[in-house]
């Protein structure tokens, strides 16, 4: 184990301002608690939400105490999209993993022309640099699959608990999903993180 | 169930994952707070979102969203001095519009328990500056208390109402955003209640600090400092925590950091973690150093606690090494991780860390340069459209004094619509002082919620003095960044009833704006480009303040109520026969929800992030941004 984790679970989120990271912090962590475990979620709020990059923190276990992540000590980070994963590789340990949706959402910068939107081999190319388990799925495909483009946080929650890397099982999980939305949405939010978790076990 | 609804339930012992900022909401029926008042800030921002949600359902209980924070202070203060437990937030930048009444509060006193929460955000994730609010005790002999994470954030907020009220002194409680942001478990305890009314009794020789009784009242204030230090000396929130040679002296957020760090390097220090920090436990701190020969002192911003180690170890002449920011072992800017603080214990005790992050740093540096994702205004959002009318009106070339909400994200490429802030209602005032020494045109903007904030002393000064300024209020019926708060601009209280809301165009009109009209942001280009041209114009000729408010409601509640409805408007798409790819619609409205695509190098509307606003129809030359069945 490394950094500040020395007998706590640490994941990472990343992603864009608007895609739900937040709420899907918030959600795993509700999950850890309802199963009895210590937990930890730090945010950022306010302007920093306004469509920009966003991360989140989701540390489960006795001695997870404050919300902040060193860099090499998250078991799993989450990325929502591929350039704003990359840009928090550095928080991933060791011997941790990336789980990431391979779904581009351009930064204004590229759809203005300014700047250009690195290759999909040059970015896991990089990230391959800080470690070897890599796992993609397009998880804006599974979520309109599942009914909503929306619902894309649910796959990733989803994927999430495919990996193994928490201590969450997907009925807690479900249970935590089921309580933190109305229930209109519920069947769409579901189905998505069964096929994210789906999707995540078969890449294992 | 909504988290207000879960903040009210009457479940002793009941283990929640909360904020922070929601841990205090509930505190706030804990400690049977009868009122609150404050003006939303970031980090502070859910305590009140909460609170007006669940006010309506707390008998005895009155909650506002007030117009700024100078007047939550008073609204407070006030109601403390009456004889009923109150509350005022604000965040770090928000106490110093509120410092006038501060000071008064602490010569005055309340005779019941009083509690000013401020927000400090090192990092300024979402402010102007790091000001440590830390000192404002310090200058006006208030006592302070400090949470280090969501469950202490209550606790000590209840025991912050007890010390209040033993003193007669309001008590600051103060946080920084890795207290405010953190989520974790917190038991709830008692709701406490609330009396109905109290009757005022009037003691003039107390609350109205006139200098012959301003002049009593310090005297008396340095005494209850004296009792504060001795309840400093006590409180179960000063404590002891481990065993060893090394002595650390810290508070807040930096204490998780601190555990965190001496675990991670297995090092044995003797840590005194601060809970109430303003008076000082001087006597437990003389203590404290005596037993150690060296002492490092953690904590974020300003050496505050370092500073009263320094002269408690000069004081009593206690031989010992105190260790900090003075000696370049800790940084005075921006917030602390583990990593700063194991970094540092590392230096101290010549432990090597746990991690080798010179290597990961150089892995970082090896990247490649990424496209940045600076935030900015979302998709639909009526700000785009006006400050593409004041830039296309004024080719550029006006100077643009902003102000802070959203739009302050105009400041960004394209739009460039940012050119000099200093606080709340800075636009309307330093236009008047651009103004009047440049000949250049001066196109300010405002939000409402700012406007209603501090708005409008700008104005009556703009219109006695005949200020050749123009001031575009871009009126998003909402504090949006804050997360949607009401202001006296929407008709909607804190205890969320009904009223009728203020008008802004009459407002000016009031005051003796002259020319004063309002637009719609979302109507034809053209017009609202005109609109803008004829002002600029108008101020010329008239040499006098120009008020123009643009009305659309904050993109976010208009795609909040679609889905409530599951009512659209027909969607946008680029007609790509018609595009030319000239990037017009890219280059100069950066809209999130549009991109280049690559192969055919013409634009593209992505339709799940497009908010169906329609101000790119009337950017693209060719007209080739249309609407599906329109």
């Amino acid at each position: 184990m490394s950094g500040n984790n020395s007998n706590t679970i640490t994941v990472a989120i990343a992603g864009v301002g608007g895609q739900g990271v937040l709420t899907l912090a918030e959600i795993l962590a509700k999950a850890a608690l309802a199963a009895d475990y210590n937990v930890r979620v730090g945010e950022i709020h306010g302007m920093a939400q306004r469509g920009g990059h966003v991360m989140c923190t989701v540390r489960i276990g006795d001695d997870a105490r404050g919300p902040i992540v060193d860099p090499g000590s998250a078991h799993l980070l989450v990325g929502f999209e591929p350039i704003e994963t990359l840009r928090e590789i550095h928080i991933v340990a060791e011997n941790g993993c990336v789980l990431m949706s391979s779904h581009v959402q351009y930064p204004v910068a590229v759809s203005m022309g300014k700047a250009e939107y690195p290759p999909h081999e040059e970015i896991t190319k990089s990230m391959k640099k800080f470690t070897d388990c890599i796992m993609e799925i397009d998880a804006m495909e599974l979520a309109k699959q599942a009914g909503s483009s929306m619902a894309l946080n649910m796959v990733m929650l989803g994927g999430i608990l495919g990996t193994g890397v928490t201590p969450i099982d997907k009925d807690t999980a479900v249970k935590a999903v089921r309580s933190a939305f109305p229930k209109k949405y519920e069947s769409t939010n579901i189905k998505a993180l069964e096929l994210g978790m789906s999707t995540v076990q078969e890449l294992m | 169930m909504t988290k207000a609804e879960e903040l009210l339930e009457d479940t002793i012992g009941k283990r929640v994952l909360l904020l922070a900022n929601e841990a205090i909401a509930r505190g706030v029926l804990e400690a049977g707070v009868r009122l609150v008042a404050l003006y939303p800030g970031t980090p502070s921002s859910e305590i009140g979102n909460n609170l007006t949600f669940m006010a309506p359902h707390i008998p005895n209980f009155y909650f506002e969203f007030s117009a700024n924070e100078k007047v939550a202070l008073e609204v407070a203060g006030a109601a403390a001095v009456a004889g009923v437990r109150s509350m005022m937030v604000c965040k770090g930048p928000g106490l110093n519009v509120a410092a006038d009444p501060f000071f008064s509060l602490a010569y005055t006193g309340v005779r019941a328990g009083m509690v000013i929460v401020v927000a400090d955000d090192p990092s300024m994730w979402s402010s102007q500056n790091e000001n440590d609010s830390r000192y404002y005790a310090l200058m006006g002999n208030m006592p302070m208390v400090e949470p280090a994470d969501p469950a202490e954030a209550k606790s000590i907020l209840l025991e912050a109402y007890e010390i209040s009220e033993k003193l007669e002194l309001p008590v600051l409680l103060r946080t920084t955003t890795r207290v405010n942001h953190t989520r974790a478990p917190v038991d709830f305890g008692r709701i406490r209640e609330r009396p109905d009314t109290v009757e005022f009794e009037k003691e003039p020789y107390r609350f109205v600090p006139v200098p012959a009784v301003a002049k009593k009242r310090h005297p008396i204030l340095l005494e209850l400092m004296k009792k504060a230090a001795k309840i400093s000396e006590l409180t179960s929130l000063n404590f002891l925590h481990g065993k060893g040679e090394l002595g650390i002296i810290t508070s807040g957020v930096s204490y998780n950091y601190v555990l965190e760090a001496l675990t991670t390097l297995e090092l044995d220090a003797e840590v005194l973690k601060l809970g109430m920090t303003h008076p000082v436990p001087e006597k437990t701190i003389a203590n404290f150093l005596k037993r150690h020969k060296k002492t490092i002192v953690v904590e974020e911003l300003e050496p505050f606690l370092e500073t009263h180690a320094r002269r408690i170890a000069q004081l009593k002449e206690i031989d010992v090494e105190v260790l900090g920011k003075e000696q370049g072992y800790f940084t005075r800017t921006y917030e602390y991780s583990p990593r700063i603080v194991i970094e540092a214990l590392s230096k101290v005790t010549g432990r090597s860390t746990s991690i080798n992050w010179t290597a990961i740093d150089k892995k970082v540096k090896e990247l490649p340069e990424l496209p940045p994702r600076p935030p900015l205004l979302c998709a639909g959002c009526p700000h785009r459209a006006t400050y593409y009318a004041i830039r296309s009106a004024t080719r550029g070339k006006a100077i643009y004094p902003s102000d802070i909400g959203c739009y302050t994200l105009s400041i960004a490429p394209p739009l460039e619509t940012a050119d000099i802030l200093f606080d709340m209602g800075s636009s309307i005032t330093t236009a008047c002082g651009i103004a009047r020494v440049t000949d250049q045109d001066v196109v300010a903007t405002i939000g409402d919620s700012t406007f209603f904030a501090s708005g409008l002393p700008g104005i009556a000064n703009a219109v006695y003095n005949r200020h050749p300024i123009s001031l575009v209020v871009l009126d998003n019926r909402t504090t949006a960044m804050t997360g949607h708060q009401p202001h006296p601009g929407t008709g909607v209280t804190g205890m969320r009833e009904e009223v009728p809301p203020l008008d802004i165009a009459e407002a000016c009109k009031g005051l003796g704006v002259e020319y004063v009209k309002s637009v719609d942001p979302f109507g034809p280009m053209a017009k609202l480009v005109a609109d803008v041209r004829e002002m600029v114009t108008w101020v010329r000729e008239n040499q006098a303040p120009a008020v123009m408010v643009s009305v659309a409601p904050c993109a976010l509640l208009t795609a909040a109520e679609r889905r409530r409805t599951g009512e659209y408007p027909p969607k946008y798409y680029v007609d790509s026969e018609l595009c030319n790819a000239c990037k017009r619609c890219l280059n100069r409205l950066s809209c999130p929800a549009m991109y280049l695509e690559s192969e055919t190098e013409k634009a593209v509307i992505e339709e799940t992030l497009c908010n169906l606003c329609g101000t790119c129809t009337d950017v693209c030359p060719q007209g080739a941004i249309k609407q599906e069945d329109a």
